[in-house]
């Protein structure tokens, strides 16, 4: 009987844990599935905000439409529904311009389901820097991973707050049953102790549950210590590449550089005259963003309104107020160790070396992007295969002359063959 | 001719004891100090950690640090809202500026980065100091970010308050003041001047008081019996061909020492076209920089100065230092008209007597310049006298200092602190809280310089202006403001002085026509060449004397006449005639120890005393830092009986010099009525039967690196009957006591291994002229083909170096030894200070040090000849020189940059190694500190970085770079190094890429002279120079082709790319040894 309930408390326990994890599962695939299918289908019309693009936002729509099926019929063909007669979708047809909105008859109810429940409970926004709130972008600095780990320590608390309860719960319930029973009562050890007397008894399980822990903390480690240079590998080289942090304004590279075609050294001003590339200062972006207050794209009003609250701007009244400044705390995207003095000026207008060539398709990113190892393997294998620009600089005339005639038959020169893998160029 | 002097660094290696031979070649320390980390067995037992418990946490931080590494850290980037338009980040900007803290005047350009000041130049422009800076100036950047100044406005004990606050109490209380003095240093701004005017035009009963630490009242004096005015002439010692000097330390401290270093370099240095050199006589006591530089070195006591001053003027020879009298009269008799006798002395009669010898020489108008006085020293220590008197006497109740700290500074004797006791308001302008400062009831923080706008006129004619570099770091103002503010003139002190100008200077020059432009280039330029409106002098000699302080201020008067207000200095101290002056010198009498309080090349008068910069760096005479102590002739040590000095003959002498270094007695001298305890340090070179001592130590609240370091020797500065300061005392008392006290000391430290003949080529002019390769003789070695010149024996393959070859050329002829590349190495390279402690342990991390070396007189061949001595003997006795005068020769030495490096070979890691340009490179990030290369480096020229010491709290009281404020000042283009790593010169191989750069932009080769290290920059002297050895024109390649080009340690066969140029003295002797 005994091993009969041990048996049932188990199973119990386990189907409880499976329970939990597919409502946490279930419900994340949900969101999943909607926002897939609403950026596939509706984007290019809604937004999951109050904004109202070619159609309505759709935040909070469940509240506003009628039930039933109407949202289905609606979906799958409008300009039917409309047709018969019904009043609110004449409404919304009056509304924007008496365009129809396109039919999905493809879609079946779940789907259609699943996109509304996503439009209205609308898109998470990271936390906005806004004109009231000027130094709301160091709140973005907290690490996601630091959560994570923050959040596993406070279940894991929670946990053991539970067990000792569950215990103590436990022991007087059977302290009550052996006092009806007039057996005597059982001593009420310490947690710790009782924790010990546990671990004494089950020295298999602690050994399992011991050895588990020291593989994590081994795996760990080892990251760990490449994660501070103690060895480097391929995991290494690869580590930073695709590090994309978030920012506390959502620029897009694509926009600027891809779509606009602005040039690289409008922004990066000093790129040719300075180690630094420089991130731009806020009067750079407000060149044209004084004019420029919103565009087509989502969400483009309020991180304009972000610049606009760091250079102290109003843009009603169009003036700036220098008191209200507030520098924007951008993440850095390449960082170089201390040690490494890397010039741009030498690259860019030296060397003639392209911004792609250590940035990548920056044209391309919605994000800005390590796409580039940046470790120093990598800046040698460049300076291995790449000739020096010598044709037309002063500087390499007579020195050209020099290695033509040392290194017979050949006429250019890697930035090795000069020196270039010197360690006194980079470091001192 | 061989070379057969003896040097030796310090009197142990001179003594040849062998337990001090013996530290020395153990450079670390061999004991482990377990005992102390441990602590005793007692309390160890005590412990409760047992071995368990030490594993456990052990085992804990492991996982913690791991855990805790697993995420590197977001780096933030934050640029600029709005970038200012001359700003580029990674681009230094340069302003041009002017140091003057009424002792010091430099102008110079500032390095600033992102904003903020981390480098102090010479401004090439400048007509006075030349583009030469030295260490204290260097050093000034760093006292701009001392968390020890003041914040705000400053009550009495230390209460903070608020400027409306101050401004409207002092100003009620000063309108009901019966007399107010300002107390100021020297002040050489016409537009400050000005507004003190304004001042007194407000308030009547002002009066201004100059008054310098170190005084030049007794050469106003004396020039105002000379010549009607009371000024300070300009000199010329370019122009010299025969220099005396009487006790004057021209080279470090006197008047301009920058300009004078300048210009006695153009006369000693030599080469192909230029076979002629000064000839430099000094008359001293203690052994001073600009002594150890002389040709002819005649040591005297402060009290035979006035008899051989005499003598010189009287050309006859008496009894004291007649040798040195008979050559100098002679000297000068030859050398009319380009001669120069100066005298340091701050005596009104013995200056006079020097004035007279100038004029029968021929001097004036020829290497003195007095059409162009110098106003950079107006002390008048008469004034403050007065100002005493009628503190006491309740004329004057309302005192205001203005970079001026009497109360450390006067005479004890003067009673300066009880007589400011009795003023009932006390106002300070000091940015620390000084000792006067910290009496007073209002303190109201003046700018620091690099913060402040200004003008000075440190001469006539030449005028610069101060812009600042930096937003003020606190709440401070401008002085000038304030008091116009007080005044009721509520102008900027910006728009003040630049109406000042357009009203006062437009008009002095006709290049400009307009006033914006004019403005602009004197701020773009720092300088300015005005013609002033002539001044009469006799209109001005009449002014009455400013200690009538009534409504005829003659600086008001002066203000309405228009005239330049800096071309009078106010001067109460009368004249003196000559006759007078005679008699009062021929009447001196000397005690048995008589005493010389000077100036030390680092502390200078002691304003800059919490600078760690300057306290790091070695005295370059003692080597001493980090202290004060008292000079002493070694025989009167041995009398005295300190360090236990009493046994074996005069020869061992030095047997404790062991104990010296650490342990040094300490003494205690009793003089004009003050007393002091100080170290005894036994100093060749010195006079018998004198003590010298430094001032500007044991200073109260000008900070953590300056407290409690030495003793203030100020107070026993006595002022003399004839109204002057005098820096000498002719009698005092020294006793000693129980006490000693460790002392850091860099002196015996990178022993050269006695490989003499290696290290210094030396020799004289004659002999130079007859040869250029004259104590520079080839080395030959005795190889399997014969004899052959070093040069062509070579153990390794020559490398090639196609585009550059860089090379620092060292010129010892130049070299004056006096620390400025020192100071301006530490603040390029972001070199750490380590305090006294470490220095003990010989772990100074200067990359760039001064060898100073002593010479001895027993000369090999000569005994060798006369036979007298055996092998063993006459070895002992070349290490025993007299005591009296050795020759001093001063040697930078840095990593030679050996193109077959010792270092290079022993590095398990290939840490460090060889550029194609000839640099040895050191890669931090690469270094596991095995130290393998600073044991194999010939010229010990490697520092290894024992702590952490930007972190480490042992170094909190030392090293800036711990302090928030004070790490400012790192330059952000040389890593800060970390424990555990070798570091070392690296030619400034963060100039030399930058200047590549620029050539590389510009489509042209590095002009010669356009790149320069912070060492080669900063010379005074231009001793040092940086370039290329592949481009034939530059000066290097030239100076490597000179016949007095060698390598130090040449026979080692390591190849540097630096190299020095054989020293040649001017002196009477056919061998270079005196």
């Amino acid at each position: 009987m005994n091993s009969s309930r041990q048996h049932a408390r188990r199973t119990g326990i386990a189907l409880a844990f499976s329970l939990i994890l597919s409502l946490f599962f279930s419900a994340s695939v949900h969101a999943q599935d909607g926002k897939a299918l609403f950026k596939a289908n509706c984007s290019s019309c809604h937004a999951a905000s109050e904004k109202k693009g070619t159609g309505p936002g759709l935040k909070g729509v469940l509240d506003r439409i009628p039930g039933g099926d109407w949202k289905y019929k609606w979906v799958k063909n409008s300009a039917a529904l409309t047709a018969s007669g019904d009043a609110y979708a004449a409404k919304i047809k009056a509304e924007y311009n008496n365009a129809a909105m396109t039919a999905f008859p493809q879609l079946t109810n779940e789907q259609i389901d699943l996109i509304l429940n996503y439009a209205h409970e609308g898109e998470k926004t990271p936390a906005p820097v806004t004109a009231t709130d000027g130094g709301a972008g160091t709140k973005t600095e907290e690490k996601a991973s630091g959560n994570t780990s923050f959040m596993v320590i406070i279940i894991l608390v929670l946990l053991i707050c539970l067990i000792a309860i569950l215990r103590y719960t436990k022991i007087n319930l059977r302290n009550a049953v052996n006092e009806k029973e007039g057996q005597p009562q059982e001593e009420s050890m310490p947690f710790l102790d009782a924790v010990r007397h546990w671990m004494m008894n089950n020295k298999r399980k602690v050994a399992l549950i011991g050895l588990f822990i020291f593989g994590v903390l081994i795996v760990k480690g080892w990251y760990g210590l490449q994660g501070v240079g103690i060895y480097a590998t391929e995991v290494k080289k690869d580590k930073w590449v695709g590090y994309k942090p978030s920012q506390p304004i959502n620029f897009s590279h694509k926009i600027h550089a891809g779509q606009n075609g602005i040039d690289c050294k409008y922004c990066h001003s000093t790129v040719e005259k300075s180690k630094n590339a420089s991130i731009p200062s806020v009067n750079i972006c407000m060149n044209c963003h004084k004019a420029i207050g919103e565009t087509a794209n989502p969400g483009s009003k309020e991180e304009i309104a972000k610049i606009y609250a760091a250079a102290g701007y109003d843009p009603n009244t169009q003036t700036y107020d220098r008191t209200k400044e507030m520098p924007v705390k951008w993440n850095k995207v390449h960082v170089l160790p201390d040690h490494v003095f890397f010039s741009h000026q030498q690259h860019v207008k030296v060397g003639k070396v392209e911004c792609e060539t250590c940035h990548g398709n920056v044209k391309e990113m919605t994000v800005a992007e390590q796409q580039r190892p940046l470790t120093m393997g990598w800046c040698i294998d460049c300076h291995r295969k790449t000739n020096v620009a010598m044709e037309g600089n002063g500087y390499y005339t007579q020195l050209h002359e020099k290695m033509k005639e040392k290194y017979k038959g050949q006429k250019s020169f890697t930035v090795a063959q000069m020196g270039g893998i010197e360690c006194a160029r980079c470091h001192y | 001719m061989a070379n057969e002097k003896t040097y030796w660094k310090g009197l142990s290696q001179l003594s040849g004891d062998n337990t001090v031979t013996e530290k020395h070649q153990h450079e670390f320390a061999e004991y482990i100090p377990v005992e102390q980390f441990m602590g005793d067995k007692a309390t160890l037992e005590q412990s409760s950690t047992s071995r368990r418990d030490f594993l456990k946490f052990l085992g804990f931080s492991t996982v913690a640090a791991t855990l805790a590494a697993c995420e590197a850290p977001v780096t933030k980037a934050v640029p600029y809202v709005n970038r200012p338009e001359e700003i580029t980040p990674g681009v230094a900007n340069w302003y041009a500026t002017a140091f003057f803290d009424g002792h010091d005047y430099a102008e110079v350009l500032v390095k600033t980065r992102e904003g903020r000041p981390i480098k102090i130049e010479g401004n090439e422009l400048s007509k006075v100091t030349m583009g030469a800076v030295n260490a204290r100036v260097h050093a000034s950047v760093l006292s701009l970010y001392d968390s020890n100044r003041l914040k705000g406005v400053t009550t009495k004990g230390g209460q903070s308050a608020k400027w409306e606050d101050a401004d409207k109490v002092i100003g009620a209380k000063l309108a009901a003041s019966k007399g107010i003095a300002i107390v100021s240093s020297t002040i050489i701004s016409p537009t400050t001047k000005a507004v003190i005017a304004e001042f007194a035009a407000k308030y009547p009963n002002t009066r201004h008081v100059s008054y310098d630490a170190v005084s030049y009242s007794g050469m106003l004096k004396a020039n105002r019996s000379s010549f009607g005015m009371a000024m300070i002439p300009t000199y010329r010692f370019d122009k010299a061909e025969v220099i005396v000097s009487l006790g004057a330390d021209f080279l470090a401290n006197w008047i301009s020492p920058l300009e004078h270093a300048r210009q006695y370099a153009t006369t000693r240095k030599v080469g192909k076209d230029k076979k002629t050199m000064s000839k430099h006589y000094q008359f001293e006591t203690i052994l001073s920089l600009t002594g150890s530089n002389a040709d002819e070195r005649f040591p005297v006591k402060p009290s035979e100065m006035a008899q051989v001053a005499l003598d010189i003027l009287n050309g006859t020879a008496g009894k004291v230092a007649a040798d040195g009298v008979k050559k100098v009269v002679a000297a000068l008799e030859a050398a009319k008209g380009k001669a120069l006798v100066v005298a340091g002395s701050n005596d009104a009669a013995l200056q006079l007597v020097v004035n007279e010898i100038n004029k029968k020489i021929g001097a004036y108008g020829t290497t003195i310049d007095t059409a162009t006085p110098d106003y950079t020293h107006q002390g008048d220590d008469n004034a403050l006298k007065t100002l005493v008197e009628d503190l006491n006497g309740g004329k004057v109740d309302t005192v205001i200092f203005w970079n001026s700290n009497p109360v450390y500074t006067a005479p004890a004797a003067l009673g300066f602190d009880k007589a400011l006791a009795k003023a009932s308001l006390k106002i300070s302008f000091a940015g620390i809280m000084d000792e006067t400062a910290a009496l007073c009831d209002w303190v109201c923080p003046d700018h620091h310089y690099l913060e402040a706008w200004n003008d000075h006129n440190p001469r006539r004619g030449h005028f610069s202006l101060q812009q600042p570099a930096i937003n003020p770091l606190f709440k401070t103002r401008h002085a000038q403001e304030t008091l116009l503010l007080w005044a009721g003139n509520k102008t900027s002190y910006y728009n003040y002085l630049q109406n000042y100008w357009r009203s006062n200077f437009f008009g002095m020059q006709t290049a400009f026509g307009d006033f914006a432009q004019f403005w602009n280039n004197s701020v773009h330029d720092g300088v300015a060449q005005l013609r002033p409106q002539l001044v009469v002098a006799e209109e001005i000699s009449q002014a009455p004397p400013v200690a009538d302080t009534t409504a005829t201020n003659p600086l008001s008067k002066m203000l309405k006449s228009g005239m330049n207000l800096n071309d009078f200095i106010a001067f109460t101290g009368g004249t003196i005639s000559l006759d007078e002056a005679k008699s009062q010198l021929a009447s001196r009498k000397g005690g048995a120890m008589e005493v010389v309080f000077y100036q030390k090349t680092s502390i200078g008068n002691g304003n800059q005393a919490g600078n760690p910069w300057l306290q790091e760096m070695p005295d370059p005479i003692s080597k001493i830092t980090w202290d004060n102590y008292i000079t002493m002739h070694p025989l009167d040590v041995k009398e005295g009986n300190f360090f236990g000095m009493v046994e074996g003959s005069d020869k061992n002498l030095m047997v404790r010099f062991d104990q010296m270094e650490d342990e040094l007695s300490v003494a205690q001298v009793a003089v004009n009525g003050v007393t002091v305890e100080l170290p005894v340090w036994a100093q060749p070179g010195q006079k018998r039967g004198t003590i010298g001592i430094a001032l500007g130590y044991g200073r109260k609240g000008a900070g953590k690196a300056a407290e409690g370091r030495g003793a203030n020797i100020y107070p026993a500065v006595a002022l003399a009957a004839s109204g002057t300061m005098n820096y000498e005392a002719y009698d005092a008392k020294i006793t000693k006591t129980d006490k000693t006290h460790k002392i850091a000391a860099t002196q015996t430290h990178h022993t050269l291994m006695g490989r003499n003949e290696d290290i210094i080529h030396e020799t004289t002019l004659a002999a130079y002229v007859k040869d250029e390769r004259a104590g520079n003789e080839p080395i030959m070695l005795e190889t399997y083909k014969g004899k052959t010149n070093v040069e062509e024996v070579n153990l390794w393959n020559d490398f090639e170096r196609p585009n550059h070859k860089w090379a620092l050329a060292i010129d010892l002829n130049s070299c004056i030894g006096c620390g400025a590349c020192v100071v301006s190495c530490t603040a390029e390279n972001n070199v750490p200070v380590v305090g006294p402690d470490e220095i003990r342990r010989s772990r100074e991390m200067h990359w760039l040090r001064i060898d100073r070396y002593f010479s001895s007189e027993t000369v090999k061949e000569v005994e060798e000849e006369k036979g007298e001595m055996g092998t063993k003997e006459l070895y002992r006795n070349m290490e025993n020189p007299t005591f009296d005068n050795p020759k001093v020769v001063f040697q930078p030495v840095m990593c030679q940059h050996c193109n077959h490096a010792p270092c290079e070979t022993v590095c398990p890691v290939i840490a460090t190694n060889h550029s194609s340009e000839g640099l040895n490179q050191m890669t931090y990030n690469r270094c596991v500190g095995t130290r393998y290369c600073a044991n194999n480096c010939p010229y010990k020229v490697r520092r290894f970085n024992w702590f952490n010491y930007v972190d480490y709290h042992r170094f909190k009281d030392f090293n800036p770079s711990q302090d928030e404020v004070g790490r400012m000042v790192l330059n952000p283009d040389v890593t800060v190094r970390a424990r555990g790593v070798m570091e070392k010169c690296s030619m400034c191989v963060q100039r030399i890429q930058g200047g590549k750069l620029e050539a590389k932009k510009a489509g042209v080769r590095p002009a010669d002279g356009s790149i320069k290290t912070a060492c080669s920059q900063s010379c005074p002297t231009q001793a040092i120079w940086f370039g290329d050895l592949n481009d034939e024109n530059s000066a290097v390649a030239q100076m490597e082709k000179d016949g007095r080009k060698f390598e130090l340690l040449e026979v080692v066969g390591t190849r540097p790319s630096v190299f020095y140029m054989t020293k040649v003295w001017n002196r009477d002797d056919s061998s270079a040894h005196v």
